[in-house]
């Protein structure tokens, strides 16, 4: 019984990956005061570019570039429209997740039922491996880019708390007026975290298509980039609360699987939305009406002069 | 290709250019993309078989990735277009083709796993409990543990069917072996697929069987070295080494054998009210295989023969032997030998067929209990 | 640094409105064409074909309107709380409340012929309400944000309705298929014809429009709304009340919603089914629908037609043209991409850029 809770976090670890790397990216571009629903289609664009030329170059790291680089033009196309031509960003989002699951689907033709031939191999992590017990299994076989994930929401932590970079991206999220009038590019920086998202998302994408499930299947994030939305906002864009929150969400994921006998597993995977609503609920009484750390200027366009 | 196949839909969308010997046209309607592996590309796979077997007195075209209500709409654009046939492959198809076929009462229509007929509507089912309970042999001659997994998508009959006919099959070999079911409430959900069968795994199954539209359970257990099967079709691509066998669906026998009925007048838009396919070994609809031809792989031939049991029936046999002893006498008929020939009790005990009993296909179409050996939540039992 | 920058238009003129959106269907007619002619398809020729199948043939139209009945229920109702500056993206998880609610009355009320109907349609508008109640309560009393919660709210009634049709309401007679039984013949809507196009169902989105235009226009309540929407903090030292306007209008937003709902089950489906199949992303296509109406709740059942036009095209592409499926998508798409691309033009004017300017301008 005590494996089963390793066996458990082992699973949410892998789970979660996919979903830490997308989430991480929103809570940036979310930091910075845009909205991006496109997650979905950025992380489809990445997950078939990543196999795409994975596939030809017989090399997946080579595959996870093409895959960040897709991801990242999916988003610029997004901070063209909601950030520069200052369009509305829910329609650009849903229309970048329409178009991007399509535009995989047309390009993932040529690939569909073909496994990878060179995959990306789990590793086992020296030292911490040979621990009793947990070793084994919780660091005996994950892959590189689940651990990269928790040093990404590390680094991102520390960028966007105690950098000036941080502090930057944080002042055009919360007043971008104050950040225009203090002489900071906003819609470049904008531009510049929308595009950050969506490499994030692309590295989602290719872990999906080049290690989790080595190969290219039409439609294969199967609403993953929705919930890592959900996710960015249930850690209430911190970096460092999204590694609970994903590793929450990928145990639900997986108690589904391991507990279906005693519960209804589609009651257990609503739980990561119900928590989601009941974590702003709870925050927002806790510390008084809207003070739960949602950047002020969310989802609003900027342009001098306007509200 | 495609240019004159436009040119082809146009010449025939003008008036008098229908001449006596134009061809049969067939359409077939998916439910999902036709390339990716799972049922649709099993059917597609067919549809082109059927292209190649009857040349140029049939013409079929294909529309995938359907929705389920979608189809009566799919249904008007393609009579609009000239089909004389439309072979409706999902069960989720039945209110469509039902609501649409009076209103095209010159059409042929087909709904693929369904069980509702019509003057014009006929139902056809290619099914693979027998191959799965081959499978179940297989599998429980390959493990270490006797502790086999099952990935289900629903628990609608079929899939239980499968999972008690993989489950008779094992304890035919090992008496003691259990089979671990896990449900996806999906029939595409590579995620839960890999969750899945991780987590079996992780609890100590070392075989691994699966009903989901994906080649993922077989590249999770892979991994770990894991034997599993091929779902449809070959999935041996997807990892050479631990392909065991599997069970194959030929849709193409039923397809051609009732095309053939259609285009010698036999089979016409009102006389379908009867006609039910559900088809088995004995018809070479379904097969036992890793890829087709190949029963099982070779890399798991010998220990497989190198595996004895003692057989109440057979005495000392290999496993190998086993298999083929029984599948040989599927494929002469249902009546030679069936897993579910009676006496059949379910895991509570509850005698489900008498002694000597040979369930119908409308027990089979209806069957909800579990086999002894299957561990796990099941749906709407009987207690 | 660009050499032109974006200056603000006044109210643009009706022409401006009609040049700029026809501009935006013809790029979008373009690129689609491009796309056709790649894979070997003449675009005239494909085009001709879409209109033929669909505005020209009596039941092609059928399926265009029938696809915009629920665009056009959700969106209208957007359109509204839009107006308000309520960011409602849970038009979804309403409508699927909204038809679980109707379907729940249809199964197990065992109501007669003459209330069933409007039993359904009450249940299905009270639901809907209710699902969008929470976040409005946790917006007004709170401050939570509304995007995040009506988003959340989406995958909460997924899974309910995964939940009961694969649980409690499974249909006992389908072998273990995860739909519920089919209504009973009272709890169906009369269609025109043999098409599925249930006519009430589309004369009630005309009605809605028209009362919330009205509304909006004509009320004290529809004042204090686009006060809201328009400039919060006017409306505040004016003494609008925030909290009964918000709860009134999302009344109105999330119930259309689920009225959608219910035309859905009640006249298509007939059975509650699962919500990939039961509603086909429709809420979610209804934000885009009030939007690219301007938040105009009449001009949204023009908007909504659009859409459903776009849908269908996209069958008579994949059955007719031969083309790949997988085309329908990247199609809706660049029409999205392309409306939302020409939207600036009617917000803004290219300006170019006089040299002297603060070092700090924007881009």
């Amino acid at each position: 019984m005590d494996d089963q809770v390793w066996i458990t976090l082992a699973r949410a670890l892998a789970f979660s990956t996919p979903l830490l790397w997308a989430a991480l990216g929103e809570i940036i571009v979310e930091r910075s005061g845009v909205v991006n629903l496109g997650v979905e289609g950025m992380m489809i664009l990445g997950a078939i570019a990543g196999f795409a030329v994975a596939q030809t170059t017989g090399d997946p790291w080579v595959g996870l570039l093409a895959a960040m680089a897709a991801g990242g033009a999916a988003a610029l196309l997004h901070a063209v429209f909601a950030v520069l031509l200052r369009s509305d960003p829910y329609v650009s989002g849903l229309a970048l997740t329409i178009f991007g699951l399509g535009l995989s689907g047309l390009i993932g033709r040529a690939w569909v039922g073909r496994p990878l031939q060179n995959a990306m191999e789990p590793i086992s992590l020296p030292g911490l491996a040979s621990l009793p017990v947990v070793g084994e299994i919780v660091f005996g076989r994950q892959h590189i880019l689940t651990w990269g994930g928790l040093l990404a929401a590390l680094i991102l932590w520390v960028l966007l708390h105690h950098t000036r970079l941080g502090l930057i991206v944080r002042t055009v999220g919360e007043n971008p007026a104050a950040a225009d009038a203090a002489g900071l590019p906003v819609l470049r920086i904008r531009i510049l975290t929308v595009v950050f998202g969506g490499v994030m998302a692309g590295v989602a994408g290719g872990f999906l298509s080049l290690a989790y499930r080595p190969s290219w299947g039409q439609g294969m994030t199967n609403g993953l980039g929705w919930i890592a939305l959900a996710l960015a906002i249930f850690a209430l864009w911190d970096p460092l609360r999204a590694v609970f929150a994903a590793l929450l969400f990928g145990a639900f994921f997986t108690l589904a699987y391991s507990l279906q006998s005693q519960f209804p597993p589609q009651l257990l995977t609503m739980m990561p939305y119900l928590f989601t609503i009941l974590a702003l609920t709870f925050t927002a009484v806790r510390k008084g009406r809207g003070a739960f750390g949602a950047p002020e200027a969310l989802g609003r366009p900027y342009a001098r002069g306007e509200r | 290709m495609r240019r004159l196949f436009i040119a082809l839909l146009f010449l025939a969308s003008l008036p008098f250019a229908s001449a006596q010997d134009d061809p049969l046209k067939v359409a077939f309607i998916y439910v999902s993309p036709a390339g990716d592996y799972g049922f649709s590309y099993a059917h597609e796979l067919a549809r082109q078989k059927v292209d190649a077997h009857f040349g140029d007195a049939i013409e079929t075209v294909f529309v995938e990735a359907v929705p389920e209500p979608d189809v009566e709409p799919t249904i008007d654009q393609l009579v609009a277009d000239g089909a004389d046939v439309i072979l409706g492959t999902s069960f989720g198809y039945g209110d469509g083709i039902l609501a649409a076929a009076p209103r095209y009462p010159d059409v042929i229509f087909g709904w693929g796993t369904g069980y509702q007929r019509a003057p014009n509507v006929f139902t056809y089912m290619a099914d693979l409990y027998q191959p799965y309970y081959l499978n179940g042999m297989i599998a429980a001659g390959l493990s270490e543990t006797g502790q086999l997994g099952y990935v289900a998508a629903f628990p609608i009959s079929e899939v239980k069917r499968h999972i008690n006919a993989f489950t008779l099959g094992a304890r035919e070999v090992n008496p003691d072996a259990t089979v671990d079911v896990r449900w996806l409430f999906n029939w595409f959900d590579p995620a839960g697929t890999k969750e899945a069968t991780e987590a079996m795994i992780a609890e100590g199954v070392d075989v691994i069987a699966f009903t989901e539209d994906t080649p993922t359970a077989i590249q999770t257990a892979a991994e770990y070295d894991v034997p599993s099967f091929s779902h449809y079709a070959s999935m041996v691509e997807f990892s050479p080494e631990t392909v065991a066998s599997g069970h194959l669906v030929n849709w193409e026998v039923i397809y051609i054998d009732f095309l053939q009925k259609v285009l010698d007048g036999t089979y016409t838009s009102d006389n379908l009210s009867d006609v039910d396919y559900f088809w088995l070994l004995e018809d070479d609809a379904v097969e036992l295989g890793s890829e087709p031809g190949v029963k099982i792989a070779d890399a798991f031939v010998e220990p497989l023969q190198n595996t004895m049991v003692d057989h109440p029936e057979l005495g000392s046999i290999s496993v190998y032997d086993l298999v083929m002893d029984r599948h040989d006498k599927m494929v002469a008929g249902r009546d030679v030998y069936d897993p579910f020939l009676g006496p059949v009790v379910d895991r509570n005990g509850n005698e489900v067929y008498e002694a000597g009993y040979l369930p119908t296909i409308g027990d089979l179409t209806s069957l909800e209990w579990a086999a002894p050996g299957v561990v796990g939540a099941w749906d709407n039992e009987p207690q | 640094m660009l050499p032109f920058r974006l200056e603000k238009r006044g109210v643009p003129s009706a022409g401006l409105i009609w040049g700029v959106s026809l501009a935006a269907v013809a790029v979008a007619m373009l690129l689609t064409g491009v796309l056709f002619a790649f894979f070997g398809v003449p675009p005239i020729e494909a085009f001709r074909t879409i209109v033929e199948r669909t505005i020209l043939d009596a039941r092609g139209l059928s399926e265009v309107v029938r696809r915009a009945i629920p665009l056009m229920l959700a969106g209208v109702g957007l359109t509204l709380a839009f107006r308000a500056n309520f960011w409602n993206i849970g038009a979804e998880g309403q409508l699927l409340i909204g038809a679980t609610a109707a379907s729940g009355i249809a199964l197990f009320s065992g109501l007669p012929a003459g209330a069933m109907l409007p039993t359904m349609l009450l249940a299905a508008f009270l639901a809907g309400a209710a699902w969008g109640l929470l976040p409005a309560l946790l917006k007004t009393r709170l401050g939570v944000n509304e995007i995040i919660t009506t988003l959340m709210m989406n995958y909460v009634a997924i899974y309910i309705v995964r939940w009961l049709i694969n649980g409690p309401w499974k249909g006992p007679s389908l072998g273990g298929f995860s739909y519920t039984e089919r209504f009973a013949p009272e709890a169906v809507l009369p269609t025109i014809g043999t098409t599925r196009l249930h006519w009430p169902t589309l004369l009630l989105a005309i009605a809605l429009a028209l009362f919330v235009a009205w509304l909006l226009a004509r009320t004290r309540f529809g004042f204090e709304a686009r006060m809201m929407g328009e400039s919060p903090e006017a409306a505040r030292y004016a003494g609008v009340n925030f909290f009964k306007t918000t709860l009134t209008l999302i009344l109105v937003s999330a119930g259309a919603a689920g009225l959608a709902g219910f035309g859905e089950v009640a006249g298509i489906h007939q059975r509650l089914v699962d919500p990939g199949s039961l509603s086909l992303g429709y809420g979610y296509t209804a934000i885009i629908v009030a939007l690219l109406a301007r938040k105009n709740p009449v001009a949204a059942l023009v908007t909504a037609l659009l859409l459903g036009w776009v849908a269908a095209s996209g069958d008579v592409m994949k059955i007719s043209l031969g083309l790949p499926s997988q085309i329908t998508g990247v199609t809706s798409g660049l029409v999205l991409l392309s409306i939302i691309g020409s939207e600036p033009f009617l917000r803004y004017r290219l300006v170019r850029r006089e040299p002297a300017r603060t070092p700090s301008e924007a881009i």
